[in-house]
């Protein structure tokens, strides 16, 4: 037990340094201004891909997925078996309307298809949204800050907060992809290294992990049961984790930027794949940490912390050799700046192009923009902290994340699907949908004892139901609104069109579209990891 | 009136028809698109990359490079398809502020003073045969799909068809009289 030494905290400070070297370095000193541009286009896609992951959860994941898998074993996996099958949906639906509609943040198509009121309505559901998401992941750093040091969480909740605001003012570092990769991978590493010390550390080793967690049924991923109100059984992650996925990559504008600025759609495409085929067995592996860590206090008969939370961080500061603790905290911390870099980041430019230049100041120069999204910046980091002083009280980081975002992205998920596929709504249905979607998941979070991840399935079904309901009683959209959501050569002139330049055009047989290959190898994952905890679970049970 | 330059096509006919196949495309022909470049660089700097862009087109495409790579030889069959006049420089730099809020990193690189160059950029285009036609445009640069260009190819290829009925019509006419 040597605790975080001081060579540790050489190594956590010579990490952020050197990270903060690197953004500066690459990020924005190129004198020659091709090789400006050129800074991410060099980069292969799986690079691009792991960034886009360690942007979206790796800190959130190491914190709190261990003290998950400590509580409730492999079932709570279900909420992320799903992820494959909500790529299938982004890649084949959302993505290819998004990109050929050139916005620049989603909420755009929502005004093209249904008026500016939709739109507007939508994007201050998106910044309340994720402006609470984001005190949670500014919670989670100064959770280890906290146990590094000892101090207050209140107090680093305060430090993390100036550090990410005045960071993300000056520039951030987001921008270099191969800091994130880095990041990705000392997590990643951090995380078999306390498997290893944790399973070594046992008399029985791994077989004392594997009797634990077949005895105490931790290994029962998959719960078949009907009953509503069993918050993870596998109908509630196929249900309601598939469109809480859908939701949570598809309309929420932190997630989905990297998307709509890819330089292409196979481009975009690539990096969902990444998340599709990683995201579960990163899940499963710290989810299993936390059975590990489980077996672990129960063998040396210790108290887990009151925040669970705290369990991995503890454990790393506490058990791995000096130097190395000092890389892992150093590599979440950093992990935790990326995302709270690219969450500000969004909300601040969905607050400049969705509110302050179309409803405040329409033209004005670039310098002012320039600091109207930095005030926006310090705005959202300050109602983030606000949040961060209560996140404590939500229970594991990475299940309050989701369940802040199942309040509110399943009506908004619903009136992207209406404003997709029914061509008879309009923006009087849009916006009773998006009332009535939100309504009736508040409603059912307090009055009915339903699992939280039905709330984006309730979100999704009462918007679409009601919006086309209420579309009914004004005109039908006219052609011009519908012009993003439809094939723009459906008309039927332009098929004679198409058909006479085709005949003319040069044949060059057919192969299996790349696209309806990629979504296979999606599906074909699912089954296979599904088909995996089955057979994990009849050894455990057997 | 401004010399157009035509581009450079980087994409043969096989690769074009090996990366339409992929997309389910089954028949293809090259094209060409009138556009617009606007050099981008550090204020009083050479362009490092050049934004291309058309009045009609909601967001711009990005092509870095200093130089855009012109066409030595005779153009290759295919046909021309023009996108109108440029934008204007306000709507081009209020385009490029959005692009910079979109990605920061850019956010040093501004629009250079000098007026849009018009450009021909090589493309291919590809038909997909189903229950409806499709069409899908991949660049003649680096073969990227180009989605955002179809509302322009649509447009071109409609007035050409138009073109060509008028002119078998007004045949027709003339070989009746």
């Amino acid at each position: 037990m040597e605790g975080f030494t001081l060579f540790d905290t050489i190594v956590l400070i010579g990490y952020i340094c050197l990270i903060a070297w690197i953004g500066s370095r690459f990020g924005k000193d190129q004198q020659n201004p091709e090789d400006y541009f050129l800074g991410g286009r060099k980069i292969p896609g799986w690079a691009i891909g792991l960034s886009v992951m360690a942007t979206q959860a790796s800190a959130i994941t190491f914190i709190g997925a261990p003290g998950w898998g400590f509580e409730g074993g492999l079932e709570r996996l279900v909420t992320f078996i799903n992820v494959p099958l909500a790529m299938i949906v982004l890649i084949l639906v959302l993505v290819p309307i998004f990109h050929r509609a050139g916005i620049y943040s989603i909420y755009e198509l929502l005004e093209r298809r249904f008026g500016p009121a939709t739109r507007t309505l939508s994007a201050l559901l998106f910044l309340v949204a994720r402006g609470l998401a984001t005190g949670v992941v500014l919670y989670a750093p100064a959770l280890v800050l906290a146990v590094v040091t000892g101090w207050s969480v209140n107090l680093t909740i305060i430090i993390m907060a100036v550090l990410a605001i005045s960071y993300t003012v000056m520039g951030g570092i987001s921008a270099v992809i191969w800091t994130d990769v880095v990041q990705m991978f000392v997590l990643w590493f951090g995380a078999l290294f306390s498997i290893f010390f944790l399973v070594t550390s046992l008399p029985g080793g791994w077989s004392d992990v594997m009797d634990f967690g077949a005895t105490t049924g931790m290994f029962n991923a998959i719960d078949l049961s009907f009953d509503p109100s069993v918050t993870y059984s596998l109908w509630a992650g196929l249900l309601g984790g598939f469109f809480l996925h859908v939701a949570y990559f598809g309309t929420d504008q932190s997630q989905i930027q990297r998307v709509l600025s890819s330089p292409s759609v196979m481009d975009a495409q690539r990096s969902l794949l990444i998340g599709g085929y990683l995201l579960i067995p990163q899940m499963l592996l710290f989810l299993f940490i936390g059975v590990i860590l489980a077996t672990y206090y129960q063998q040396h008969g210790l108290t887990p912390p009151e925040d669970l939370n705290e369990l991995l961080p503890r454990y790393v500061v506490s058990a791995f050799p000096s130097g190395m603790a000092g890389l892992v905290i150093a590599g979440v911390f950093a992990a935790a700046m990326s995302s709270l870099d690219s969450a500000l980041n969004s909300l601040s430019a969905v607050t400049v192009r969705d509110f302050y230049s179309r409803y405040i100041k329409p033209n004005a120069s670039d310098a002012h923009y320039l600091k109207a999204s930095r005030m926006a910046t310090i705005f959202w980091g300050l109602y983030a902290t606000l949040f961060a002083f209560f996140a404590g009280n939500l229970g594991p980081v990475i299940e309050a994340v989701n369940q802040i975002g199942s309040w509110f992205y399943g009506a908004l998920l619903g009136t992207f699907l209406l404003a997709i596929f029914s061509h008879r709504s309009n923006g009087r249905g849009a916006i009773a949908g998006l009332i009535a979607g939100m309504l009736a998941v508040w409603a059912v979070s307090a009055l009915l004892d339903v699992s939280w991840l039905y709330n984006n399935t309730v979100g999704v079904a009462v918007s679409v139901s009601v919006g086309y309901l209420v579309s009914l009683s004004a005109p039908a959209p006219s052609h011009a609104q519908l012009s993003d959501v439809m094939m723009a050569e459906a008309a039927p002139d332009m098929q004679a069109v198409l058909a006479a330049r085709a005949d003319n055009a040069h044949i060059i047989g057919k192969e299996a579209r790349v696209t309806r290959r990629r979504c296979i190898g999606l599906f074909a994952w699912f089954c296979l990891m599904l088909a995996m905890l089955a057979l994990l679970q009849g050894w455990a049970n057997a | 009136m401004l010399d157009r330059l035509t581009l450079a096509r980087r994409i043969d006919e096989g690769t074009a028809s090996q990366q339409l196949k992929r997309l389910g495309a089954s028949a293809c022909e090259p094209a060409w698109i009138g556009l617009w470049a606007t050099g981008l660089g550090l204020p009083h700097g050479s362009p490092g990359a050049w934004l291309l862009c058309a009045q009609n087109m909601q967001r711009a495409l990005l092509m870095v490079g200093a130089e855009l790579p012109p066409l030595v030889e005779k153009p290759d069959a295919g046909i021309k398809l023009d996108s109108g006049l440029p934008p204007t420089s306000e709507a081009l730099n209020r385009l490029w502020l959005w692009e910079r809020m979109a990605t920061p990193r850019h956010w040093r690189m501004q629009v250079l003073s000098t007026p849009p160059k018009p450009f021909w950029l090589p493309c291919w285009l590809g038909y997909i045969r189903g229950r409806q036609q499709r069409l899908i445009i991949i660049s003649g640069l680096s073969g990227e799909p180009l989605p955002m260009l179809k509302p322009i190819v649509l447009e071109g290829l409609q007035q050409a068809h138009q073109k060509e009925q008028n002119a078998a019509l007004s045949e027709q006419r003339r070989n009746s009289l």
